[in-house]
């Protein structure tokens, strides 16, 4: 298994425009972000500069779980390439699992290629934050994942595209990604995973410790997407 | 000890009405060599989706090495190459045979693979970057990457031209010389009738015909007799009879035409090609051009399938 997990990674890391997407994409969107709003100003209750950098690093471990899961599974099956690995001794969660280490990978990089542009820009946090914040986002990006996984059984490779992206642009639009929920959106966005998402960094905020309701929401939908994703592969093998 | 490498028992298989294999009774055993032919939609894919438990069967039951499908994959006994077997992309052939060499129970060194699936000098490539024969053959290293008791492919030739073709088929020798049960799918029948010791005829989603190559071709009819009969040679109180040639011994088939005015070009199909052309003789017929030649395995096929064929038409006709 693991000989799969690390062919899954190192194919992952060959595929040059994927690495431009979830690696640089979202830093240059801070970067731009943070004039448009005036780098100066306040956001959400937190300066522009640290709630973009937090926001689209969320944004750009989102986008790489969900499309590279949904997308490549989703190829992958109309391929025949998960027929032919079903062949072999490996156990069924073999691939999802390679799949998921492999976007993994890819993450941390995403998060902290922005978290560095964040930190030219003087977003100033201690080490301790600095660490937590990152792992708090790393392990965050699992949830979707779980989705993309999940997405990736549920649909063919033509539909999946549409798909993930409506996903995608809608949780993070209702999610805070481009700008601070507020109001009657809010008591919406408490069932927008993305949300939950960006509010594990909270605790970096004076007088603020880990928002542990954020944590539970992004667990149960955890465990709706595990579900969701092993009911999709069971139908998905019964019709090989 | 189990000397059964696989059993199909009373296995059927439907998609919606289709009924895909219909009353499967089957065994193999160890060191065979069986070629699954077949029309498209004849159920050969699906056969051997079963077989290996990619697809469960509606009714009966399907064991390898006396237990289910998986279970034996999972000990490494058997190898497959699927007619549609994608293959991961952004990696190198070598890393993709490697990959296939670590996972299995009883993995082969992955030069060996590389050199009996003859991809050694494309070990380098992109798997993304080949040709459709090339795929094929990573697709059969796949398949041997290790020592498995039973080899199943799906179709492997296809894809191939033909002198890629003839290369192939000595490696697949090569497995079945080694003391492996090797199951095949193809449509060329050449290559059923060259390599395989035993021919299973799929029609409809049913088993009709299960035997050696010679047999096969035995059951529909072995050889056939072309002549030509001149009237100038007939005796000049003989007139000709087509009930003459039809009552020869054997005649399965029988085929005359004139085009020629007092020249007509008889073709007979039969079972017994020596009493039938000691009978032309005997009923006073002087035939030219005289040849008898055996029917290949492709006639053979035809005609099996054909006459099923016909039959099941005449079926529905007279339910109508």
């Amino acid at each position: 298994m693991t000989t799969l997990i690390k062919l899954e990674i190192l194919r992952t890391l060959r595929n040059r425009r994927y690495l431009f997407f979830t690696v640089l994409y979202p830093a240059l969107m801070y970067v731009f972000f943070i004039n448009a709003y005036g780098s100066g100003n306040q956001a959400g209750g937190l300066p522009v500069k640290t709630y973009f950098m937090v926001s689209m690093a969320t944004f750009g471990a989102v986008g790489a779980v969900l499309t590279g899961n949904a997308q490549r599974i989703s190829l992958e099956r109309k391929s025949g390439w998960t027929r032919q690995l079903r062949l072999t001794a490996l156990p069924g969660r073999a691939y999802t699992v390679g799949k998921i280490a492999a976007t993994a990978v890819t993450t941390l990089p995403a998060i902290l290629v922005v978290f560095a542009a964040g930190a030219v820009q003087g977003v100033s946090l201690s080490v301790p934050q600095w660490i937590g914040l990152a792992a708090a986002l790393w392990l965050g990006s699992f949830v979707f994942a779980a989705l993309g996984v999940a997405l990736g059984y549920a649909a063919a490779p033509d539909a999946v595209q549409p798909i993930v992206m409506i996903t995608y642009m809608a949780m993070a639009l209702l999610g805070g990604t481009w700008f601070p929920v507020s109001g009657s959106l809010e008591t919406f966005a408490r069932f927008n995973p993305v949300f939950l998402y960006n509010k594990l960094a909270t605790f970096t905020r004076p007088g603020h410790s880990l928002d542990l309701a954020a944590v539970a929401g992004l667990a149960a939908f955890f465990a709706v997407f595990v579900a969701g994703a092993a009911v999709l592969y069971r139908r998905d093998a019964r019709r090989a | 000890m189990v000397t059964e490498v696989a059993a199909f028992r009373g296995v059927g298989k439907s998609y919606g009405r289709v009924r895909a294999v219909d009353g499967l009774d089957l065994v193999l055993r160890p060191g065979e060599t069986v070629a699954l032919l077949g029309p498209n939609g004849a159920g050969k894919s699906t056969s051997l989706d079963l077989l290996l438990g990619l697809r469960e069967p509606d009714q009966g039951s399907v064991t390898l090495f006396g237990g289910t499908p998986r279970a034996a994959i999972a000990d490494g006994r058997v190898g497959a190459m699927l007619q549609s077997g994608g293959l991961m992309t952004d990696v190198k052939v070598r890393e993709l045979v490697e990959l296939a060499c670590k996972v299995h129970p009883r993995g082969r060194s992955v030069t060996g693979v590389l050199t009996d699936a003859g991809i050694t000098e494309i070990a380098e490539r992109r798997v993304d970057k080949l040709s459709g024969g090339q795929e094929q053959r990573v697709r059969f290293a796949l398949a041997i990457a290790g020592d498995s008791d039973l080899i199943v492919l799906d179709e492997p030739t296809t894809g191939m031209d033909v002198s890629v073709r003839q290369a192939f088929w000595a490696s697949m020798r090569a497995q079945a010389d080694s003391g492996r049960t090797v199951l095949f799918a193809t449509h060329y029948l050449e290559e059923a009738d060259s390599i395989a010791d035993r021919v299973l005829v799929l029609h409809r989603g049913r088993l009709i015909a299960d035997g050696s190559s010679a047999e096969i071709k035995a059951r529909a009819g072995a050889r056939r007799i072309a002549f030509e009969l001149h009237d100038a040679d007939l005796p000049a109180d003989v007139r000709f009879d087509e009930a003459v040639l039809r009552s020869l011994p054997g005649v399965q088939a029988l085929d005359v035409t004139a085009r020629v005015p007092g020249v007509r070009t008889v073709r007979i199909r039969t079972a017994d090609a020596d009493a039938g052309v000691a009978g032309i003789y005997r009923a006073g017929l002087y035939p030219r051009g005289l040849e008898v030649t055996g029917v290949g395995l492709e006639q053979a096929f035809l005609t099996i399938t054909g006459e099923l064929d016909r039959r099941a038409d005449a079926e529905k006709e007279s339910v109508r």
